[in-house]
């Protein structure tokens, strides 16, 4: 298992406590930390702020990104994050948004997603998600130096 | 003329015994889609580019997912990834870095050169089925694969 906790980035409430629901069903578990909005992101990322303590703001192991955030969008965030000069630019970023439409899904690409998913509309998909995405980004997946 | 239902693999392995291995795991998981071996970096670059053979794009497709191995002859997989992100459409397709290198500075660098996902390739078969049962729950399954080639409309073709 790598270092570092899981950065879910949604400032849906509902959304959040589902996938927050379904990362709690997880054993062993996985620490997780939600922000709401894309300057949160790149602020906790940046260590600018209240996120400059890394013992209590570790750098996480992998991003769960919506779209749709208010401040900055999800798609302003992965081009930030990609365009760092720091190690932070290698940071597996996953997609995880309502928008299943095509646009969205390439431009996600074209701006380095490593990959994309689409919240399900029922919790049991939503656990399934959340198990196989900790199957293999967390276990399987070799990760960056970060 | 509408795009088969199966999207197609890219599988980027010089070591036969190694391609034979995977192929047969994703046979024994029961993907159907077809999967296209190429032995090394300048095939792959010829297949994604449609070059010669590969010109006929009704019968060999843009890949939906590209496994690469890192250690090629002639074009290392390094290559392959630095090409690749600046090819329009292209650059979009997901690529899985399937090798036994597991320095760290090869996982960077594959990362830093636009690698989506990066797996050790096992040693033995039942890891290797393992694997690719994973591959296949994830990227075929889960996966919200992007659209590589634009229509105007469903029916202009």
């Amino acid at each position: 298992m790598p270092d570092g906790p899981v950065l879910l980035v949604e400032d849906d409430v509902s959304d959040f406590r589902l996938i927050q629901r379904a990362f709690a069903k997880i054993k062993p578990s996985i620490p997780t930390i939600r922000l709401t909005h894309g300057d949160e992101v790149v602020a906790y990322l940046a260590g600018d702020g209240p996120y400059e303590n890394r013992s209590i703001h570790p750098i996480p192991c992998a991003l769960l990104l919506d779209i749709k955030l208010p401040r900055r969008s999800g798609f302003e965030v992965l081009e930030w994050i990609r365009t760092q000069q720091s190690a932070l630019k290698r940071l597996p970023i996953i997609m995880l948004t309502s928008s299943s439409h095509q646009v969205d899904v390439n431009k996600a690409y074209e701006l380095g997603a490593n990959s994309y998913l689409v919240k399900p509309s029922n919790n049991s998909e939503l656990d399934q998600l959340v198990s196989t995405f900790r199957t293999y980004w967390l276990e399987l997946n070799e990760g960056p130096n970060l | 003329m509408t795009e088969p239902a199966l999207a197609t693999i890219l599988l980027v392995e010089d070591t036969p015994s190694d391609a034979t291995l995977i192929r047969r795991a994703f046979e024994k998981t029961h993907v159907l889609n077809p999967i296209i071996w190429t032995r090394n970096g300048q095939e792959a670059l010829g297949y994604l580019s449609g070059l010669g053979q590969y010109s006929d794009r009704t019968r060999y497709q843009l890949p939906a997912l590209i496994l690469l191995d890192l250690d090629l002859p002639e074009m290392i997989g390094f290559e392959l990834l630095q090409w690749k992100r600046t090819q329009p459409y292209i650059r979009r397709i997901p690529v899985v870095v399937l090798t036994i290198d597991s320095a760290t500075s090869a996982v960077n660098s594959a990362y830093d050169l636009g690698a989506n996902s990066y797996l050790i390739k096992p040693g033995n078969p039942d890891e290797i089925m393992r694997v690719v049962k994973t591959i296949q729950e994830y990227w075929l399954g889960l996966n919200q694969p992007p659209k590589l080639v634009l229509r105007a409309t469903p029916d202009a073709r």
